[in-house]
């Protein structure tokens, strides 16, 4: 009886099913769009401000220290380690695979290499 | 190659803070090697836990919940809706209720995603922040003129009242819908978003005065790590209160429950959301928990005290609190 009912409820929405899947693909690609954008094209593209009242207490995972925000390119800083997290939409990106190494820092990326 | 790097300097670092820490972490019985060689996490992954009622890889794991959240994000409140029967609500407004918080307090929200809480926690407070100045003004009926004149420089001072809440999330999706949110109920004082890692959170020691993880513990790889890393960020004092799906004890309910979580959330998950596996998953994950008592016990173990549980709905959804003292 049940299932039945459940038949009728989902042959019913199927249509709006259909409807809804296209939906969620257009939603998907126009925020990735404009991200890509909002990092190629820094300068002309009004960012969503960032908030650094947040840097008060927010730190490096990793090392725990203080972190610099740097505006130009919208970014925070962990000078010790040499990483820069991307800040994207005004939210701070904190996990540590998605930082970026700072390239001008050759000792600390070559190291672990050799080990 | 950028990758590994990361790693071997993350492992160098997680080294020397480990050194300092481990005497003050207990040891579960899952994760006892953790500890001891930290560095082979890093080389061998042949360590596997569970994904829902698959077994995979530890660090699959993390990717594979990161692609549920990432599918489900856009739909997510109106699954909860649908899949509780808007309960989930009633479950959240007493978290709040339990915890009470006064003006001034420091929220951090982890697993926090579209911001339920958090926007609950700003919502209790700015009420509270009311009935006390009306309770303040009813006590002063005749005040004399320098008690007027006090009132009228202090009116403007919010500094020392001002509630924080910051939302924390692993998947960036999560926390773009509840940002969405945010702004379009008109709310920014008081409120970050930061995108983060439970098991490595990027806050300094001391910081909060209330950690809370709603229905996002069972979703964690290292549960004891997010347990040892909400206790380095909560200041002494600080309460942790942790929400999720537990046991139902009485077999009755545990029979109608297990009937509609298997048969009828991943059909809506479908219909709704069209994603029967995200929903699969949702079910298997909470089956997976552990139940009330030994989570109970894996908080203790991480070194909170005065670690009690909350029942609601007959066990269908237990709420864990404990102090850092």
């Amino acid at each position: 009886m049940f299932r039945s009912v459940l038949g009728k409820v989902v042959t019913e929405t199927v249509r709006v099913h259909r409807c809804l899947k296209h939906a969620p693909l257009t939603l998907r690609v126009g925020p990735s769009a404009v991200s890509v954008r909002g990092f190629a094209d820094v300068k002309d593209e009004a960012r969503p401000p960032f908030d650094t009242s947040v840097l008060e207490f927010l730190v490096c995972p990793l090392s725990k220290k203080p972190l610099r925000y740097e505006a130009d390119t919208n970014e925070l800083i962990n000078e010790e380690l040499g990483i820069a997290y991307p800040i994207i939409d005004g939210i701070p990106n904190m996990i540590p695979q998605e930082a970026r190494l700072i390239q001008k820092d050759t000792d600390t990326s070559t190291t672990p290499a050799q080990e | 190659m950028a990758a590994p790097m990361r790693q071997l300097v993350r492992s160098v670092i997680r080294l020397s803070h480990r050194n300092v820490n481990v005497t003050a972490a207990g040891v579960s019985g899952r994760s006892g090697c953790c500890w001891g060689t930290p560095s082979c996490r890093c080389f061998s992954d042949d360590r596997s836990t569970h994904f829902g009622f698959e077994t995979v890889p530890e660090e699959e794991k993390a990717k594979r919940v990161y692609k549920v959240f990432e599918n489900v994000a856009q739909k997510y409140d109106v699954m909860n809706d649908a899949m509780s029967l808007g309960i989930h609500r009633l479950w959240k407004d007493t978290l709040l209720h339990v915890m009470h918080p006064q003006p001034g307090a420091r929220l951090l929200d982890v697993a926090g995603g579209t911001g339920d809480i958090a926007f609950r926690f700003l919502e209790y407070v700015r009420s509270q922040q009311e009935r006390q100045k009306r309770r303040a003004t009813r006590s002063m009926q005749t005040p004399s003129w320098q008690d007027i004149s006090n009132n009228y420089s202090t009116e403007d001072e919010e500094g020392p009242q001002e509630s924080r809440a910051v939302v924390c999330d692993i998947n960036k999706e999560m926390l773009k819908v509840g940002k969405q949110k945010a702004d379009s109920m008109g709310i920014s004082s008081g409120l970050s978003w930061v995108v983060g890692d439970a098991e490595e959170l990027p806050f300094d020691d001391d910081q909060f005065d209330i950690y809370t993880i709603a229905f996002g513990i069972r979703n964690v790889t290292h549960i004891d790590q997010a347990l040892q890393e909400a206790l380095r960020v909560l200041k002494p004092g600080g309460r942790f209160m942790c929400l999720e799906f537990s046991k139902v004890t009485n077999p009755l309910l545990a029979r109608l429950y297990d009937a509609y979580s298997f048969q009828m959330i991943p059909v809506l998950g479908e219909v709704i959301a069209g994603d029967w596996k995200s929903y699969q998953y949702l079910v298997e994950s909470i089956r997976k928990f552990p139940d009330q008592e030994e989570f109970k016990h894996m908080i203790e173990d991480a070194g909170f005290y005065c670690v009690q549980y909350l029942n609601f709905t007959g066990g269908v959804v237990a709420l864990h609190s404990g102090f850092k003292l």
